[in-house]
């Protein structure tokens, strides 16, 4: 399968680079003008790459060198993990610079609105997740790393720091990492931790007191509210599908439909109500698109006879 | 009709900012993720033909017109025509992927971004990059300071290029290798 992206991308990296050095001549730019007309696909590609490349030149700010004239150093240690998202950094001076430079503590509040989906990087290099209605609030200094889930829910892929460990506020209780994958959830009182890599402690966190904590690990799901935590262990599938919502997809397994419009209603402005007693019961299973509220009370109409009315703020199904 | 120039300029400056939001909004309504990459590749090229004509007012209403436009055409045209995908594009509203949270970052962040994104390239790309662009060596000299040819230089060159465009604009950075005979043997996932 041929990509115009990539072919385009290709061809205009080797114009850059070619244009970067000396031996540029008049063949050469009468070839480069040619390409790049050729196409408005040519130009977004070429100009997409020169726009990057020349906001490089501040790399010069940040007083790196090059590993050639760094001998004194010794070869450093930076690691580049194949996975696409699990950044392992190793603890070399190169790395962490500026890091431990970051202070005073940098507070930052990250929001998404209904139906939101935002993807952040952290300072010292963690994504995160934010999914629909979410607030999260950071302080990453050279000291450590803390986050306030304000409200709803994140998904984080932790950079891993032994000496820094990564801390995820949420309401009365905190979790507390090293380098891992997880996702927090919020509702009201209630706290929901799932991993879906390495390990996190579950604590209870009330006015500065840390107690009753747990070590989850790859798989494990807690639910903590109040004076509670229920740590279950699930099939990775299954953490996976309680995470769908990455991809904007909403999954479920004889869900009674009441939980599943609740669960539409966090992504969607026009809300789901389920008036009859009896549907409210009904199992569902499935992927749904998250954003598609509507869609998928047309489902409930072909697949159950549900009644279904459409209104400016609100879907009824009723029997 | 805009020149050139005018038009690199407004590209840059009003579309380029837009990639992250644009990126999430073709995964999420098209079904194929290996061609979401191409089908923001021509979004950009219809984006720049029809600036030609005229700039926008709301370049970034603009974009997501397209974009929307273009995924609703090609889902048209695609020979497994999927009824329920048309309707579902037209029901689309690009309004919440406009209105998610998008700030410009400052000068600082930036440069934070940029050295995250240095750190995702492998050792040897890295290297050619700060030689190119912390002391200014050409590819002859970037070629004798690291002991390999000038070719090799010029490929981890554009490889870091690319690397580094992708994760700027808010993707990943992944870097592709390309076998002699330029057959990608990974594909790019910003």
């Amino acid at each position: 399968m041929s990509s115009r992206a990539r072919d385009a991308h290709d061809q205009a990296a080797d114009w850059l680079v070619r244009r970067q050095n000396p031996e540029w001549s008049v063949r050469d730019q009468a070839d480069f003008d040619f390409w790049l007309n050729a196409s408005d696909g040519n130009k977004a590609a070429y100009w997409r790459l020169k726009h990057s490349w020349d906001r490089a030149d501040r790399i010069r700010a940040l007083g790196l060198r090059s590993n050639t004239t760094r001998a004194l150093f010794g070869k450093w240690i930076g690691g580049v993990a194949a996975a696409i998202l699990v950044m392992i950094m190793g603890a070399s001076y190169f790395v962490w610079p500026q890091f431990s430079a970051i202070h005073p503590v940098e507070t930052r509040i990250f929001q998404t609105a209904v139906g939101g989906h935002e993807q952040l990087i952290l300072a010292e290099g963690s994504k995160v997740e934010l999914n629909t209605g979410s607030s999260l609030r950071t302080a990453i200094s050279g000291r450590g790393r803390e986050v306030w889930l304000e409200k709803g829910e994140a998904y984080f892929e932790v950079t891993h720091a032994p000496d820094h460990p990564f801390v995820v506020h949420a309401g009365d209780h905190k979790v507390t990492v090293l380098g891992t994958k997880f996702a927090v959830r919020r509702d009201n009182g209630k706290v929901v931790v799932s991993v879906v890599e390495g390990r996190v402690q579950l604590a209870d966190d009330k006015e500065g007191h840390t107690s009753r904590l747990s070590i989850l690990a790859r798989g494990d799901r807690a639910v903590a509210q109040g004076n509670t935590t229920l740590v279950s262990s699930q099939p990775v599938g299954q953490i996976e599908n309680a995470l769908s919502w990455r991809s904007g997809m909403l999954t479920f397994d004889a869900t009674p439909l009441e939980d599943v419009a609740a669960e539409f209603n966090r992504y969607n402005r026009v809300q789901i109500l389920i008036v009859d007693p009896q549907a409210k019961l009904i199992p569902v299973g499935g992927r749904f698109p998250a954003s598609k509220a509507e869609a998928f009370t047309r489902l409930l109409h072909d697949a159950y006879g549900l009644k279904v009315e459409v209104g400016a703020s609100q879907i009824k199904v009723s029997r | 009709m805009a020149d050139d120039q005018a038009l690199e300029a407004w590209f840059c400056e009003h579309v380029l900012p837009l990639e992250r939001a644009l990126t999430s909004f073709i995964r999420r309504n098209w079904r194929a993720e290996d061609e979401v990459q191409d089908l923001r590749h021509d979004v950009y090229a219809m984006a720049i033909a029809g600036a030609r004509k005229e700039f926008p007012a709301d370049s970034r209403a603009y974009v997501f017109a397209i974009t929307r436009n273009h995924l609703i055409n090609r889902a048209k045209r695609a020979q497994i025509v999927s009824f329920d995908h048309v309707v579902d594009l037209e029901h689309v509203d690009p309004r919440i992927d406009m209105l998610a949270f998008e700030r410009q970052l400052s000068a600082r962040e930036e440069l934070r971004r940029f050295q995250i994104g240095l750190d995702l390239l492998s050792p040897r790309i890295r290297e050619v990059v700060l030689l190119r662009k912390v002391e200014g060596l050409d590819a002859r000299q970037t070629a004798s300071r690291m002991g390999i040819g000038i070719d090799a230089v010029n490929r981890q060159l554009a490889m870091g290029m690319k690397a580094l465009a992708d994760f700027m604009l808010g993707g990943t950075g992944k870097v592709i290798r390309q076998s002699a005979s330029r057959r990608s043997t990974r594909r790019n996932r910003p």
